[in-house]
């Protein structure tokens, strides 16, 4: 009669609670590359290409580009030495980066509306994963490109190449900024979506990513180059691609801080736009 | 003397309701002076408590009263426009079960990002997804994406996921209105251990049944404003007098279905018939989970199909495994049912002043037979099945009310 009275034993919860607690910023470091990682990967998952895609995208832009500009429009019409295929490549490559991070951080915060309005934790930080998982695409297909390309010849590497992590870093500072602003502001107004689609649009154009910044009229030169995106990837064609064209500093002379100025303008009015604007998240979404 | 772990001083918490739609560019643009209007909505109305390290605290009112603002308040999701919260230690991160799930990811995935919402990192994970697996029973299905999942599954990872908060102060938001009996068990039991831990706990509920069960204490609120602090007993019944005709469905009374139960193993001439059986708690609302030392009462409706002359009503409580526990009747128990007419009807109660029970799941049988027990008016086997919870851990199936004392001889 024994076995009638024992009761199974109870599962003990103790035994759920281990481990040492993680300090606040590891746990953030934590839940902001989970996010990314898993952004990441559910932007490729249940398509047959999967991963592939994040290649293929940018090569057929490149393919399309490359015919319409290089091929028909731009023939004859670069300067002597200069490799633009190669250009159009790098520029279309950091044009998809740029492109892709700000338009998926413009819905960080709102369309995380599930998470904010539940969780607390720090606003920043679906932000900046999304930007993360568009800088993982960009890795990987910079990685390529250099696979690929310095067994070709394409690149022109030198000293002037050391400048490249630091005009990454503008770039990287400049998508963070324009990030936080658009998330924060587009809680509030929803129309911010199709204002930035069409902005994407003729900053593409003004930022001479299809053709090269030497076509552009002398007088117009200077108003381009205060464009952070133009000077940003005329300056990496410059250190990575070839040395016949100019540094953006020796288009602009001494108006060189222009576009650097800029994008820490872009990065303080981000910042303090979400900051002020963060607290009133969780009940504006 | 007992440490605050939550202090709530003045706190004012306004909504903003827009008047008029603002919220697009186009309206800024075209009214560029006008300001916004708006109606303000007090959510939160100058509240003030504290809550000692390690209360369970449970926060109840009227769908609209505040409860779940005050919880966001508390958990920095909303700011308060005046008024100060502090919270000593760290604060769960999150209100309910599943943020941050993906039903795109596997099991495993989830158990990651809904990790890492707590704010556990992913080697502190790593150690504890078989736990977590194991705990949702969910083993076989870690490598499937979460949408392939029954709810109840869903549930259980989620569940799972949640009590590995590592946090001081632990909030929560109607967590216990999902899952079966056995759930909420589970819950129990987590919520004992965190007790156990010294760990404070808010419960924001309208399950009245649910506030008595665990709470040390209840916060009534309505229409923003605090009406009643005290023990969970006398705050719910206030409740229950203020609001008034408070309909049952509120108090989610888990499967009490008698109706699907009366027609399991049943048989008698019927004579006599049982119509319903329920099971009542102190509060006086049918339910199906009690606490161990709890108040039960067992009450049978009936009606008389034909003459009798004498009859017994009769009940049979059976562990789930089918052990029997006692069997108390009307003619045992001194209380002799009068003759009585076709077509009459009735309710006899049974009372329970404390159900000496232990944890564990217990089968109901009720029988109405003839007086001298041989045969059958209608008897229904298992008709009901209820639980019993208790807090204390405590081993075997019943509570023997005994007391430990000691005498010593002092050593050497």
């Amino acid at each position: 009669m024994l076995t009638d009275i024992q009761t199974p034993p109870r599962e003990r919860a103790s035994q759920y609670f281990v481990g040492e607690r993680a300090s606040a910023f590891r746990s953030n470091v934590n839940l902001t590359r989970e996010l990314a990682v898993s952004s990441f990967k559910l932007k490729y998952t249940g398509s047959v290409l999967g991963y592939a895609w994040s290649l293929v995208k940018p090569l057929l832009i490149f393919g399309m580009t490359y015919i319409v500009f290089a091929v028909f429009l731009l023939k004859g019409r670069t300067s002597k030495g200069e490799n633009f295929p190669v250009e159009l490549l790098l520029g279309i490559v950091v044009w998809t980066f740029f492109a892709d991070a700000t338009v998926s951080s413009v819905s960080a915060i709102a369309g995380n509306g599930h998470m904010i309005r539940k969780a607390y934790f720090p606003r920043w930080i679906p932000v900046v994963a999304s930007t993360l998982s568009a800088t993982m695409t960009l890795a990987v297909n910079m990685a390529l490109m250099f696979a690929v390309g310095v067994p070709l010849g394409w690149f022109h590497i030198g000293w002037a190449t050391l400048l490249l992590p630091l005009l990454f870093v503008e770039l990287y500072v400049l998508v963070v900024g324009i990030g936080l602003l658009l998330s924060a502001l587009f809680v509030f107004y929803r129309d911010l979506g199709h204002v930035w689609e069409i902005s994407l649009q003729l900053l593409f154009y003004g930022s001479a990513i299809v053709f090269p910044f030497t076509l552009i009229p002398q007088r117009f030169r200077m108003l381009v180059a205060f464009n952070p995106m133009a000077q940003i990837v005329e300056d990496m064609r410059r250190a990575m691609v070839t040395n016949v064209i100019p540094w953006s500093g020796q288009i602009l002379g001494r108006w060189t801080f222009v576009p650097i100025l800029a994008v820490a303008v872009v990065f303080a009015l981000g910042f303090w736009v979400f900051r002020r604007r963060a607290p009133r998240f969780g009940e504006s979404i | 003397m007992s440490v605050a772990a939550i202090t709530v001083t003045g706190v004012i918490k306004r909504f903003r309701i827009p008047l008029d739609r603002s919220s697009t560019l186009k309206y800024r643009v075209t009214h560029p002076l006008s300001s916004s209007r708006y109606r303000d909505l007090l959510a939160v109305n100058d509240i003030t408590f504290d809550a000692p390290r390690g209360q369970f605290l449970g926060i109840t009112g009227p769908n609209g009263c505040g409860k779940s603002t005050l919880l966001k308040l508390l958990s920095r999701i909303y700011v308060p426009d005046s008024g100060t919260i502090s919270v000593a230690g760290r604060v769960s991160p999150f209100l309910e079960l599943g943020v941050g799930f993906n039903p795109e990811l596997s099991a495993r995935e989830n158990i990651f990002l809904g990790g890492a919402v707590l704010g556990l990192t992913r080697k502190q994970l790593a150690v504890r997804v078989p736990r977590i697996l194991e705990f949702a029973e969910l083993e076989e299905f870690a490598d499937q994406k979460l949408k392939n999942f029954s709810s109840g599954m869903g549930v259980r990872l989620a569940f799972a996921v949640a009590i590995q908060a590592d946090a001081d102060v632990l909030l929560m938001d109607e967590v216990l209105a999902v899952g079966d009996a056995r759930f909420q068990e589970k819950c129990f039991d987590v919520f004992a251990e965190y007790k156990r831990q010294n760990r404070t706990i808010v419960l924001v509920s309208h399950d009245l049944g649910s506030l008595n069960l665990y709470c040390d204490r209840v916060l009534l609120l309505q229409n923003g404003r605090m009406i009643a602090d005290g023990p969970a007993d006398d705050v719910t019944s206030q409740y229950r007098r203020i609001v008034g005709a408070m309909s049952d469905d509120d108090t989610a009374a888990p499967s009490s279905s008698t109706e699907s139960a009366l027609g399991s193993e049943r048989w008698g001439s019927r004579e006599v018939e049982i119509t319903e059986v329920r099971l009542i708690d102190q509060t006086g609302h049918s339910h199906t989970v009690f606490p161990a030392g709890g108040y039960m009462r067992v009450e049978i409706d009936y009606v008389v199909n034909s003459p009798v002359q004498d009859f017994v009503f009769g009940l049979g409580f059976k562990r789930a495994d089918g052990v029997n526990l006692a069997g108390p009747n009307t003619k045992t128990g001194g209380h002799r049912m009068e003759p009585v007419m076709p077509g009459a009807r009735g309710t006899i109660s049974y009372t329970i002043p404390a159900v000496d029970l232990l944890a564990a799941s217990y089968k109901l049988t009720a029988v109405v037979y003839n007086s001298f027990l041989n045969h059958a008016f209608d008897h229904i086997e298992d008709v009901l099945t209820f639980r019993v919870l208790d807090d204390k851990g405590r081993v075997g199936m019943v509570d023997l009310r005994g007391e430990w004392a000691e005498t010593r001889q002092p050593g050497e």
